[in-house]
């Protein structure tokens, strides 16, 4: 018989056991008759001989092995109803548990959704994300060259998906723009997708250049600008100013490829109709940003892959020696997830770290909560051991009751984190395949928090309980200090983000944005060439400045606020490395139309290279007793002519930014934007922008952005990340005052007959109040102690990962921990207070 | 009490082993198990109850004993343990190697004698 066989046949097992001891009583018995005993007596002997039945079964049932279970499901009922008659204490101690551990599973959810599900396509584990590496370049994009080669010539890979982020684009002349991507005609049917009205892209029809420029649009951009209507199908749509047949809306639930979350999809192979003069696929000049993705043919493997694939980009090295890297190698990974960025590592340890600290809180507030119970339990455990329970038995039946509390606690979070994730899905426009509801992952995750929280936590008290012993005054100590130490920490940090927040609302960024508008026509992405797209900009430039309201317009590669990308760079000056250095190529009226003001020397003339103009705390810092200006940029010959004002122009909420300006160069005219000052921006002076710069060549449909609206996204994202971590160390603190209270209230109820005896004899207030609170002074200052320097210590790592956030601003961690202490205080003041309005008479008569 | 012979505490695990000695010969039950073994030792091991049902059970789930229900000689009904074939090769290495050890301590006995003579 099986293990799970005797367990299952229990009450069988149990009645054999009765009847073969019973027989063996009565064969002894009878031949004691049968030695001439009268039948009573023998009876009484055996049973004398036989001692404790029931012991003698127990230690059968040992034997049997499934003695622990049977024990464990009666501690557990044991437990539920112990539980139950405590019901203020068990509610506190779950919903406590419940915070924090729906804070932790929150996060773990969001990072399952991203990062460890699969999407939902057809085939997923056989997707793959090709990218490609050498030691001098990090890619994520994959020559168009290669792409096509792969296509014609891999056979580890059955299948190349190849998805490009286009400019956004009008539909239909409205000038809230969306965001298109050019996609091979093999992405829908590779990923299984279905379409909700019409049909999706298919090789028969959208492979060629030739064929009818058609569009699929995404079921949010159906809603929300079409109302759902199904005669939309069918029709023909203007793109960005080119007609195309809308051929069908993607399922609802449609999962795409990255990051990007289209709006509408376009076919790559009529990139060149749809951006009229590209030249990406035909050139390799232009090429740039294709995204490549791949199905692993049946039976090879991700390095098979990446083997053959290096092989065949090899081959292609001395046809496109300026595209194909040296030492290029190429990296097959995954590329069924949402997420599988590794540069948001520092992001990512951050968040974790902030939310494991409201998990300490709340598992130090079970400690304290577990230990005030158990001095109220003392009668009991002490009725049980006289009654002859082990100590070891009474162990496993107290940890079983924290177990228990710690599976309820996770019980408990599970609603508490699907309605916050749901929120959050919803309040990031998540895509709609992402679902809140709990996977076998989360709850595992749950599951596991609730048992170790409870476990960890659980152990010293439950200890101390069998014991019997009264000393708590050290692990008390140690509760208060984990709660004020974690709380410390995510209050300052906290404080940190909101006065990031504050400081880029309200401080001046370094340059006015408020009437500047910024004009990007892509003249890369409709095949202009360096010569065409100087043309093209000094024609822009001089209709621009006819236009009525225009002051004045400068052309710059990276307009600030509503830049795309952001560079970075460092140099290395006097031995130590300058980095956050924002690099930029503006001309010579960018410094005036942006308006930052000229510290010293002057800025660049027209037409000028070989000078750069850098900022003020850059100046300071590379050559801080030195005039700069005349000195030697780089190695490559550029001189710096001028020192000008700071901005954060890159990134509004970095405020150690640092910027060089380089003269607009010959080989990234095509990349230029020009920036105009406006007298004032209104939809009159941008209706003229509009059509000054269509006016220059009515291929283009350059965008139009005022820089305001760059301004208010940036501090809207922001904002998001300081309320968030706002929310935790709201929480932490809630938390560790809850926990405190307790403890004080606690410690208050246990020494009433001390109380009593002072105040009878005449012991002043204040002097009682002193005794109370420094039974706890010392953890809470030795727990902000520890939460500063912890803080302190994971400054570097903060600054990492939120850019520009100080980690050592002095007035954040001051303002923190006044609130922190003040709210402490108040907590412990509460119970000292009710502590006075006892009837000394009644208590000492009591006692 | 019969005998005049003390009754002497068994050293631990000797009792699976003569358990599993006595019900090589026949399937027994308990109580017979326990007279038997009280018999070969001419009284002087009396097997309490409280050892032995757990030590019984213990071999039962170690698969060294099966157990099956059956009729004895009076007509009632008992539990009789009988040896697998995983018993029988657990009896024969035990009884090997306690009678290795019994050989190796009677070597040091009589050696010990010898010097004093």
């Amino acid at each position: 018989m099986n293990w799970f066989r005797r367990l299952w046949q229990r009450e069988r097992m149990e009645s054999e056991l009765d009847r073969e001891l019973r027989f063996h009583m009565e064969a002894q018995a009878e031949e004691k008759v049968r030695g001439g005993m009268s039948e009573e007596d023998a009876r009484r002997a055996v049973r004398l001989q036989f001692g404790g039945v029931t012991q003698l079964k127990e230690e059968c049932r040992e034997s049997r092995g499934t003695a622990w279970l049977e024990d464990f499901i009666q501690d557990l009922r044991f437990g539920a109803r112990v539980l139950a008659r405590a019901p203020g204490f068990s509610f506190t101690a779950i919903a406590v548990l419940a915070l924090g551990i729906g804070v932790t599973t929150l996060a773990f959810s969001l990072y399952n959704l991203a990062a460890l599900e699969t999407i939902p396509v057809h085939d997923p584990a056989r997707i793959v994300r090709i990218e490609r590496r050498s030691p001098e370049n990090v890619a994520p994009d994959v020559p168009y060259v290669s792409i096509a080669y792969y296509r014609e010539h891999a056979t580890t890979i059955s299948a190349v998906m190849a998805a490009m982020q286009g400019s956004p684009v009008a539909i239909e002349g409205d000038e809230k723009r969306v965001e298109p991507e050019f996609v091979t005609a093999n992405y829908f049917s590779e990923l299984g997708g279905e379409a909700a009205a019409g049909r999706l892209f298919d090789a028969a029809h959208e492979d060629s250049e030739a064929s009818n420029p058609a569009m699929v649009m995404s079921y949010r951009l159906w809603q929300q600008r079409f109302g759902g209507d199904p005669s939309v199908v069918g029709r023909t749509v203007l793109v960005g100013g080119k007609p195309a047949t809308m051929i069908g809306v993607t399922a609802r639930n449609f999962a795409s490829l990255g990051t990007d979350q289209p709006d509408v999809w376009l076919p790559l192979t009529q990139i060149s109709y749809f951006v009229e003069g590209s030249r990406k696929l035909s050139d390799p000049k232009f090429d740039g940003n294709i995204l490549l993705w791949g199905r692993l043919a049946s039976g090879a493997s991700a390095s098979q892959a990446a083997e053959e694939l290096l092989g065949l980009t090899n081959q292609l090295r001395p046809l496109y020696p300026d595209v194909i890297w040296n030492q290029e190698r190429i990296l097959v990974t995954p590329g069924a997830h949402f997420f599988t960025e590794d540069g948001a590592a520092p992001f990512l340890a951050l968040m974790w770290g902030l939310v494991l600290l409201v998990l300490v809180t709340a598992c130090a507030n079970l400690g304290g909560l577990l230990t005030a119970r158990g001095a109220g339990r003392t009668h009991e455990i002490e009725l049980r051991v006289q009654l002859g329970a082990g100590r070891l038995r009474l162990f496993r039946q107290l940890l079983t009751e924290n177990l228990l509390l710690g599976l309820l606690g996770s019980l408990a979070a599970l609603p508490l984190c699907f309605v916050a994730l749901r929120e959050a899905l919803n309040y990031t426009e998540a895509p709609e395949w992402m679902s809140a509801l709990p996977d076998w992952r989360v709850f595992t995750f749950a599951a596991a928090m609730g048992f170790f929280s409870a476990l960890l936590f659980g152990l010293l008290p439950t200890l101390q309980m069998v014991q019997r012993k009264k000393g708590r005054r050290l692990w008390n100590q140690f509760i208060v200090c984990a709660q004020v130490g974690a709380s410390c920490v995510l209050m300052i940090v906290a404080g940190l983000l909101v006065r990031a927040t504050l400081h880029m609302v309200y401080a001046e960024p370094g340059f006015a944005y408020r009437d500047v508008v910024s004009i990007d026509p892509e003249l890369g992405d409709h095949g202009f060439t360096a010569v065409a797209a100087q043309q093209y900009l000094d024609e822009l430039n001089a209709s621009l400045r006819n236009v009525p309201g225009v002051e004045t317009a400068a052309d710059v590669l990276s307009p600030p606020l509503v830049n795309r990308v952001v560079m970075m760079t460092s140099v290395k000056a006097n031995g130590r490395r300058i980095s956050m250095i924002y690099p930029n190529w503006v001309s010579a009226e960018f410094f005036e139309t942006m308006r930052i003001p000229l510290l010293r020397g002057r800025t660049m003339r027209d037409g000028e290279t070989g000078v750069v103009v850098i900022s003020r705390s850059l100046a300071i810092a590379r050559w801080p007793d030195e005039d700069p200006i005349g000195k030697a940029w780089n190695d490559k010959g550029d001189v710096v002519v001028g020192v000008v004002g700071d901005t954060r122009a890159m990134e509004m909420n970095n405020s150690d930014a640092k910027e060089v300006y380089f003269p607009v160069a010959k080989d990234r005219m095509a990349e230029m934007s020009v920036l105009v000052r406006t007298s004032g921006v209104s939809s009159d002076v941008l209706r003229k922008i509009k059509s000054a710069s269509e006016g220059v060549d009515s291929r283009l449909r350059p965008s139009i952005t005022p820089l305001r609206s760059g301004y208010a996204k940036t501090v809207t994202e922001v904002e998001r990340v300081a309320s968030i971590v706002s929310v935790l160390g709201g929480l932490a603190t809630f938390l560790a005052v809850v926990g405190l209270l307790g403890l004080v209230s606690y410690a208050v109820a246990q020494r009433t007959k001390e109380l009593a005896i002072r105040l009878a004899l005449g012991a002043g207030r204040v002097e009682i109040v002193a005794a109370i609170a420094r039974r706890f002074a010392v953890p809470v200052a030795l727990g902000v102690a520890l939460g500063v320097a912890g803080t302190a210590a994971i400054s570097q790592l903060i600054r990492r990962a939120l850019y520009g956030v100080s980690g050592v601003d002095p007035a954040s961690y001051v303002g923190a921990l006044a609130v922190l202490i003040a709210v402490l205080g108040l907590a412990a003041m509460l119970p000292i207070r009710r502590a006075f309005r006892i009837d000394i008479a009644r208590i000492l008569h009591f006692e | 009490m019969k005998g005049s012979l003390p009754k002497f505490e068994l050293p631990q695990g000797t009792l699976d082993l003569l358990i599993l000695r006595v019900v090589a010969q026949e399937p027994m039950h308990g109580y017979a198990i326990a007279q038997r073994i009280q018999q070969i030792s001419r009284e002087t091991l009396q097997v309490q109850q409280g050892s032995l049902y757990p030590a019984l059970h213990r071999l039962e789930n170690r698969k060294l004993l099966a157990a099956e229900w059956g009729a004895t000689e009076t007509g009632r009904e008992a539990k009789f343990y009988k040896l697998t074939e995983k018993g029988r090769v657990q009896l024969k290495a035990e009884t090997e190697s306690w009678e290795r050890l019994t050989d190796m301590v009677e070597l040091f006995l009589k050696h010990g004698k010898g010097d004093r003579t």
